[in-house]
């Protein structure tokens, strides 16, 4: 997802201003000339700044091109089309629906889920990803819940330890 | 001092610090040696675990882990020229051409070898140069600390391999994030937007967790599986290790000293270590055509290098709370959390734990070498491993390990959302450890900015009148002006030559 400068640029020129203009609304400490306010006001200012560089192209001279270890041959492309960048954002949405759902469901059918969903998409047959989905979220359910008792929601499938 | 030395021993000499120490080192291994898992992301899935450890055994595990892991993406990069970390990056190519001339053993053996060697004299620097810098930090003032913590935030955008004003604007973002919550000067809730969650501020271990372990699993999605390994027998990995010892000890010493400077740099860590001193052991070299045809040479310098900066990279972080790299900004949050507080009065007062960690360094140091050994022989059956079976256990361990700090979901939706901002950073040629430092330094920064302002009553000229921050000071301002001059510069001399002819 490269967006042109000018986008990203513009972007943080905004995000600047209305951090500059947020830190400005906020009082000071009482019988002091600074407060809470001054260091957004400096950090707004200064990415504002920066932004209006970027969006002009200032700097863009000392990027160097990533160097990308070529694939092997034999290798099939990724096919690239409109709606195939958009996997990308699974993951965080996966983090969602378990902050959504874990309580409800319990850690242990969430997680399964969610193995689930990552195998198959980065390319397991359901032969590996169904054991997988069944077998993770017990192991990390052992490691955390009972060595390090960290308190997971049981839900409607509780385990038995 | 042969007290302290005692009780170190004593701290560290406990079932609890032993065990959590191999558990984490073999860990590191594994990860490091994982294509597309770095060091950085190992560590951060890490800080969790730590939470339910003793402070010892909590920083244990972040130097095994740290160490294991920078040494181990040699193996892939040996093997398959695609490099297990990004510290590995640079020399994964004459690193496979090695194994295509058939000399696969030495290039590992080398790995490990003159890794385990960068880590020693690394692990040295950060005993001889922390305790006389303390000294001097202890006198200090909220102004030095000012100039000292925006120096190095400055650093890291220097030295980034990208565009510096993007970097530094990276920066202010990092910074702008610390800014959420009530912890400010006034004790306001600033930038909360009414959310109570936002009240504490953002957590900098899911906003870490986020951008190098979410983010990544976001590029797996669009980015094809790496090829399997050939399965192979290794020789005897260690023979002639000594050999190129003796034969490259300038080399070896260069990279290792190259790779404690960069690694004293706040921002630089190891891959900006590797790529130095492998460039640099080219340039100088005798021989230098034979570079990028298997040459040990430059393997030597860079894995000699970027393992020497992992401990040198404690140095800042334990004087000044200011990291030199993204794995030392997560083990500062691991300090704090700890109780053991970054500062220089850590060396008087704690000076037990302090040793500790030397002594821990040197240890993970010297177990390396078998552990590594028997990494690179199941290499083949690790590394067979498909990236869909474990991609679903890092996304696991990034929701219930981002659950467990706070014990509430929205460390979760803080993960989650940095991964998205992490992931089109990067895209966009962002750095991202750049605004990590914002994140992880700006409630430090903002303290003794603001402390200094209400001290000098409003005014700036103080700023530059104690003659240390005044050096500080120049030093600071002139890496901000250098793009801009650098860049008018290039812009006088393309118009100038254009003109010319006419």
């Amino acid at each position: 997802m490269r967006l042109p400068d000018q986008v990203t640029g513009l972007f943080l020129v905004g995000l600047g201003a209305a951090a500059a203009y947020g830190g400005w609304l906020l009082p000071p400490v009482p019988g002091q000339p600074v407060g809470p306010n001054i260091f957004p006001l400096v950090i707004g200012s200064g990415l504002a700044l920066c932004g209006l560089a970027i969006a002009l192209g200032i700097g863009r001279t000392f990027e160097e091109e990533e160097e990308i270890v070529p694939i092997e041959t034999g290798q099939a492309r990724p096919p690239t089309g409109k709606l195939y960048g958009l996997r990308a954002l699974l993951p965080p949405a996966l983090l969602l629906f378990y902050v959504a759902a874990a309580d409800r469901l319990g850690f242990i059918i969430t997680a399964a889920l969610i193995v689930y969903v990552t195998s198959s998409a980065l390319g397991a047959r359901w032969k590996l990803s169904l054991p997988l989905a069944v077998m993770a979220p017990i192991v990390i359910h052992l490691i955390f819940s009972k060595l390090l008792r960290v308190p997971l929601p049981a839900g409607l499938l509780p385990m038995p330890w | 001092m042969l007290n302290t030395l005692i009780e170190a021993f004593a701290l560290i000499s406990t079932w609890e610090v032993i065990i959590a120490m191999l558990a984490a080192s073999v860990y590191g291994l594994v990860i490091g040696s994982l294509p597309g898992l770095s060091a950085t992301m190992a560590t951060a899935l890490l800080v969790p675990v730590t939470f339910y450890l003793s402070p010892i055994a909590a920083i244990a595990t972040i130097v095994a882990a740290s160490t294991m892991a920078i040494f181990s993406g040699d193996i892939p990069g040996a093997l398959l020229r695609i490099p297990g970390t990004p510290a590995s990056a640079a020399y994964a190519d004459e690193a496979y051409a090695m194994t295509r001339k058939g000399e696969a053993e030495l290039a590992l053996g080398a790995g490990v070898w003159f890794s385990a060697v960068g880590g020693i004299a690394g692990t040295l620097s950060l005993m001889i140069l922390a305790p006389p810098l303390a000294e001097i930090a202890l006198s200090f003032s909220t102004f030095e600390y000012f100039w000292l913590a925006f120096l190095g935030l400055m650093c890291a955008t220097l030295v980034a391999r990208s565009s510096p004003v993007k970097a530094i604007a990276g920066m202010f973002i990092g910074l702008l994030v610390a800014c959420v919550g009530i912890e400010n000067p006034g004790g306001v809730p600033r930038f909360t937007f009414g959310m109570t969650d936002l009240f504490g501020g953002i957590e900098p271990i899911p906003a870490l967790v986020g951008v190098f372990a979410v983010a990544q699993v976001m590029r797996a999605m669009l980015t094809p599986e790496p090829p399997p390994i050939p399965k192979r027998k290794f020789g005897s990995i260690m023979a002639g290790q000594w050999r190129l010892t003796k034969k490259y000890r300038w080399q070896m010493t260069r990279g290792n000293i190259i790779g404690i400077i960069i690694g004293v740099l706040p921002g630089a860590g190891a891959d900006m270590a590797a790529w130095v001193s492998y460039a640099m052991s080219k340039r100088f070299s005798k021989e230098p055509e034979k570079f990028g045809t298997g040459h040990v040479e430059g393997l030597v310098e860079a894995g000699a290098s970027n393992n020497a900066s992992i401990a040198s990279g404690w140095v800042p972080s334990l004087l000044f709370g200011i990291p030199g790299d993204t794995i030392a900004a997560i083990a500062i949050g691991v300090l704090y959390m700890k109780g053991l507080n970054p500062g220089p009065t850590l060396f008087t007062e704690k000076a037990s734990s302090m040793y500790a960690i030397y002594l821990m360094f040197i240890i993970a140091n010297i177990i390396m070498i078998p552990l590594g050994i028997v990494m690179i022989r199941l290499a083949s059956y690790v590394l067979r491993a498909p990236r869909s079976s474990v991609m679903p256990f890092i996304m696991l361990c990034c929701a219930v390990g981002s659950f467990a700090i706070g014990n509430n979901m929205f460390g979760v939706v803080t993960v989650a959302a940095f991964g998205i901002i992490g992931y089109v950073m990067e895209a966009n040629g962002y750095p991202v450890a750049a605004m990590v430092l914002g994140i992880v330094m700006g409630t430090m920064i903002e303290q003794s900015f603001v402390t200094s302002l209400i001290k000098s009553d409003g005014s700036v000229l103080p700023f530059f009148e104690r003659p240390i921050s005044a050096i500080l000071a120049a030093l600071a301002i002139g890496a901000l002006i250098w793009p801009v001059l650098v860049w008018g510069w290039r812009r006088l001399k393309a118009i100038s030559p254009a003109a010319a002819p006419r």
